[in-house]
């Protein structure tokens, strides 16, 4: 290695290391500071502190119990649902649980203010999958205002924000303890080692790694991949949320992003190139206001079978509403569409499904605590919360109640761990793997191994799936990992955006390759993760989670354990 | 084609190195702020205008530029710093607060509250941009809407300390921040406010 001298690695020491800036990390700063305000908290970000990440973005609303003739055991049974049953039923319990304290503190202390009712109560509207309206928002901004209020909140417990810094690897002592992680600063290109008594890990999810999909560009499964390179199980990886109607905008960026769950509510139809509304053709009773995973799945199968339009897509059209009416109920969805040249209020848009949401990720127990001592993880990239297929709302209502869980953990527990002592080794070659790129002096770029990945993913492991497909696919995800170990990005370090792609290729494919594994293992369909070779819900055999694990040798182990209903039977 | 699409097209194609920032590309999260031929926008929000061959980049005004589009947001957020932009809630809130939707309050606020703090009218104001001592049309937007919420128990100090040194009285009616906002919101109007509200009380004001 010529770029990094581990003994000149600057060193921060911190008590609570928080590694993302959305709305799981910041939930957590906030309650470290709460409960021990002794605590010095460091936040590692990739991207911009508060305004990077997902939960900025969240439209619809967040999912919590108010009103006294709703229940938790109601929100409990419609996540349990929506699941199909392969949650861990203790962590769904904790999430309807403690959703609606998060709300109150999220009004009455962090200064977030929700949309209300005429009676000047807090106003919730219906959400799909849904008995009871439980939904509260904010218009349909809802990830702006409680994002900036817990960027605000920042500037009152004023945490040491490490901004622009990646997170690289989770490195233990010679002994296997958790004694912190190596980072990069990607404004000044240089490494950074950073020591905390606990480490909280909360980077979000990995759809991006789909051709079209909805999340922001961190998304890029840095947590997940981190805690896999170190050890730790993770379970229901096949389990990737497609949301029914993505923006389709060409080759802009804007392709993916999610035209709003509401639209069909409202009675938006949908239709293939012929002018079909095929919808009869998959769930007749229920049409265009059938569960995410349903239509998702019809009109990916349209526009692969080849009825699709030009562009690869289907037509949402709720004009027959009025343009008055849309304009008045959907202004926001109206803008994006006339941002790219159509018009919702007085014609069809075309969309596709997009890849949303992981509901797999890292092994956790109530509290946050992983396998790993010292090691918490919270929101997105923990996995059992929502089984094999979330809801609409229950996603923004996880990271902040699992964010605020991993913080009181954090709180409670920081001072009984001390600094330990970096293994050499681990720090060298986590910074050689990073340096890599920019050290080559001949090789691809990373962008074009990025869209390969996600045409891969999206052909062979997207919403409808099969063995060939699968086989197909992951022999993509072999070659594509031997072409990234052999990228080679231009210089300076500064600020290099090329190299920092080619990093998250790497997390992309690392978390990738559980996906499929994960797929060709479940030999069944259910929620999310559906099989053309096995169309249907196998109860009897695949009452059961797939647990994957890479011991440190490189190989993976996976084994399947039956999910225990202690709280709820199917 | 927006001038996102133009940049990532830059970026894949000609030069990898091009430095320019984004995340969400759907106006939400304020991070890809640039100027366009002298004007403030989002880069994932501007067409790329057709009527030409060649357009002119430059990065947020008034703030260190790191590299090429990316420059270093500090200074814009030290000055929201110091209007003490979180509530500072009332000890006898424990509910959420009953207030109706076509409260005056609330139509004060409504309106100013979905900022991104992507720094357009920072960009754009002339005060801002050009000197450190003008707390800036953002954090006062911040400061109307906190000075206006009840549930807040630090108003009227959050007021002293706006409508003084590098307060309201800095700024100059360009309208520059209102005429460029992306969100359309209108930190001129936030600023007269206070610049009201410091000589007579909020109960009194017609909302205007």
């Amino acid at each position: 290695m010529t770029g990094v001298d581990v003994a000149d690695v600057p060193v921060v020491d911190t008590d609570v290391l928080v590694v993302g800036s959305g709305g799981a990390g910041l939930m957590c700063v906030l309650h470290v500071k709460a409960a021990a305000p002794e605590l010095d908290v460091t936040i590692v970000s990739k991207g911009a502190v508060g305004r990077s990440g997902c939960t900025r973005m969240v439209q619809g609303g967040f999912n919590a119990v108010l009103d006294p003739a709703d229940s938790v055991d109601l929100h409990l049974r419609d996540t349990l649902d929506g699941g199909r049953f392969l949650n861990d039923q203790e962590l769904a319990h904790t999430l309807v649980t403690d959703a609606p304290k998060v709300i109150h503190e999220l009004e009455t202390r962090v200064g977030c203010f929700f949309d209300r009712s005429e009676d000047g109560r807090i106003h919730q509207k219906a959400f799909a999958g849904q008995q009871f309206d439980r939904t509260v928002h904010r218009g349909d901004l809802t990830g702006i205002e409680i994002m900036g209020r817990l960027r605000d909140q920042m500037f009152r417990v004023l945490p040491n924000e490490l901004e622009d810094v990646r997170a690289l690897d989770l490195v233990t002592d010679v002994h296997g303890e958790l004694v912190g992680l190596t980072a990069l600063d990607a404004r000044t290109g240089r490494a950074l080692l950073v020591r905390a008594r606990i480490v909280v890990v909360a980077t979000g999810g990995a759809a991006t790694m789909y051709r079209i999909a909805a999340p922001a560009k961190e998304k890029t499964g840095d947590g997940v991949a981190m805690c896999w390179r170190a050890g730790l199980p993770l379970r229901d990886m096949e389990m990737l949320q497609f949301h029914p109607t993505g923006l389709l905008a060409a080759e802009s960026r804007m392709t993916g992003a999610v035209l709003e769950e509401g639209l069909r509510g409202a009675g938006a139809y949908l239709y293939n190139a012929r002018g079909e509304r095929y919808m009869e053709r998959y769930d007749a009773a229920r049409m265009e206001r059938s569960t995410r995973d349903v239509v998702s799945r019809a009109g990916y199968s349209e526009i692969m079978a080849g009825r699709g339009t030009p562009t690869g897509g289907v037509l949402i059209d709720i004009s027959h509403l009025g343009a008055g009416e849309v304009e008045r109920r959907f202004p926001g969805m109206v803008a994006r569409t006339r941002q790219i040249g159509q018009d919702l209020a007085t014609g069809p848009v075309e969309v596709s499904p997009t890849a949303h949401f992981h509901m797999g990720g890292v092994l956790i127990d109530p509290d946050c605590h992983t396998e790993m001592r010292g090691l918490l993880v919270a929101g997105e990239d923990a996995g059992g919360t929502h089984g094999a297929n979330r809801l609409g709302g229950n996603g923004v209502a996880e990271s902040t109640v699992f964010g605020s869980r991993a913080g009181d953990t954090a709180a409670a527990e920081a001072s009984s761990r001390g600094f330990g002592e970096p293994d050499p080794e681990q720090v060298a070659a986590s910074f050689a793997r990073a340096y890599a790129p920019l050290e080559r002096d001949a090789g691809e770029l990373p962008f074009p191994l990025t869209r390969e990945l996600k045409d891969a993913m999206w052909v062979g492991c997207g919403v409808v799936r099969d063995r060939a497909g699968l086989e197909e696919c992951l022999a993509s995800l072999d070659e594509l990992t031997e072409r990234s170990a052999q990228v080679s990005v231009p210089g300076p370090a500064q600020v290099n955006y090329a190299w920092q792609e080619a990093l998250d290729l790497e997390n992309q494919l690392t978390v990738a390759r559980t996906v499929v594994a994960a797929a060709q293992l479940r030999e069944e369909s259910r929620g999310a993760h559906y099989r053309a070779d096995f169309p249907e819900q196998d109860d009897a055999a695949w009452s059961r989670y797939v647990v994957l694990r890479r011991a440190a040798d490189g190989s993976v182990s996976s084994d399947t354990r039956p999910v225990e209903h202690t709280r709820l039977a199917p | 084609m927006m001038v996102l699409d133009l940049l990532l097209a830059i970026q894949r194609e000609h030069d990898a190195a091009l430095g320019f920032r984004f995340s969400c590309r759907v106006a939400m999260c304020g991070t890809c702020t640039l100027r366009l031929d002298g004007r403030s926008v989002l880069a994932c929000q501007t067409p790329v205008p057709r009527d030409r061959d060649t357009v002119r980049l430059d990065p947020v005004a008034g703030l260190p530029v790191l590299r090429d589009l990316v420059v270093d947001t500090t200074a814009f957020w030290e000055e929201w710093a110091r209007v003490t932009p979180y509530l500072v809630p009332r000890d006898d809130l424990t509910e959420p607060a009953v207030i109706r939707p076509d409260a005056k309050e609330r139509q004060l606020i409504d309106p100013a509250l979905d900022c991104i703090g992507c720094g357009a009218c920072y960009s754009s104001c002339a005060v801002s941009a050009g000197s450190r001592d003008f707390i800036g049309p953002a954090a006062l937007n911040r400061a109307m809407v906190l000075v206006a919420d009840s549930r807040d128990a630090a108003g009227e100090e959050r007021l002293a300390a706006v409508t003084g040194e590098g307060g309201v009285d800095r700024c100059h009616y360009v309208y520059g921040c209102s005429a460029q906002c992306p969100k359309g919101l209108d930190p001129a109007q936030a600023i007269r406010r206070l610049r009201r509200w410091r000589l007579r009380p909020r109960s009194s004001d017609d909302g205007r």
